[in-house]
């Protein structure tokens, strides 16, 4: 019953405990991985996402089957299409 | 904490903003079914809905005979074209 | 309401559209909604022999969702404009982001 009113006082680093878009916000400015529903999969260092899962990537490599196809200085990637992001660290 | 606030100074803090930074420029788009194009960029919405002019598209067609390597591409020119989002996948600035 | 808007300014135009069963209808855009469906008049079919069962048709609903391009009239679109009312609805965009 002694249960803190509210619970804004959460800091930041146990956000994503419970929250995957803390994740998110926490590795931005890292190199990532993205790979899409299709099976392409992206490697560049991640710029900002949105709600949507949008994503914006700098020096980002293009890989389809494991094989570098293209390269992008900078690349912007629809979130309906993304299946996952991960840091690659 | 302050980084969320400073982040209003930063041209790039939403993913959409370097689309907004393509506008009257060359950009490349991937879209579904092997398809891509490359046009100057004169408009776009939240839900990838665009307008390019003077449009290149490059369609990839898989031969089906064999499985495998013999990929054929198709070229189209288009003056101007709209694209519908939802076959968006991609948008790069062309350096 | 950009791409609602854009089409409005281009009723009476001739343009073909797109499908992403690629089948294509030239037309005369006769009017469109929020959903950016389309009415068609006077139409026909590029490569009307491979698609044959919409030669007898002469104008067409087509739902929004189906359509993946919409080849345009380069003369009437006027660039400089639809850039600006690009930059204003992102603004709008972002606004609205922040509110919420």
């Amino acid at each position: 019953m002694s249960a803190p009113a509210a619970a804004p006082a959460v800091a930041n680093g146990a956000a994503d405990a419970r929250d995957p878009s803390g994740f998110l916000s926490e590795i931005i400015g890292a190199p990532v991985t993205v790979k899409l529903n299709s099976g392409v999969t992206y490697k560049g260092e991640l710029q900002s996402v949105d709600g949507y899962m949008n994503i914006a990537l700098e020096q980002t490599k293009e890989f389809v089957n494991g094989k570098l196809r293209r390269s992008y200085g900078d690349a912007f990637v629809r979130g309906n299409n993304v299946m996952y992001i991960s840091a690659d660290s | 904490m302050a980084e969320a606030e400073d982040a209003g100074a930063n041209p790039v803090n939403e993913p959409l903003d370097l689309v907004r930074l393509s506008l009257n420029e060359v950009v490349f788009v991937k879209l579904r079914g092997d398809r891509e194009l490359q046009g100057r960029l004169h408009a776009y919405d939240s839900h990838c809905n665009l307008v390019l002019g003077d449009v290149t598209e490059t369609i990839y067609m898989v031969d089906e005979e064999d499985e495998g390597e013999d990929v054929r591409t198709v070229k189209k020119q288009s003056e101007m074209l709209f694209v519908r989002g939802d076959s968006v996948v991609l948008i790069s600035p062309q350096q | 309401m950009l791409f609602f808007s854009f089409f409005k300014t281009l009723v009476n135009h001739e343009v073909t559209v797109e499908l992403k069963n690629d089948i294509s209808i030239r037309g005369t855009l006769k009017s469109v909604d929020q959903y950016l469906n389309i009415k068609l008049d006077d139409i026909s079919v590029v490569e009307e022999m491979k698609y044959p069962h919409l030669s007898s048709v002469k104008n067409v609903f087509i739902r929004g969702s189906v359509v993946r391009y919409v080849h345009l009239p380069a003369a009437a679109v006027d660039t400089p404009l639809l850039e600006d009312a690009t930059r204003r609805e992102a603004s709008q965009a972002v606004a609205k982001a922040k509110q919420g």
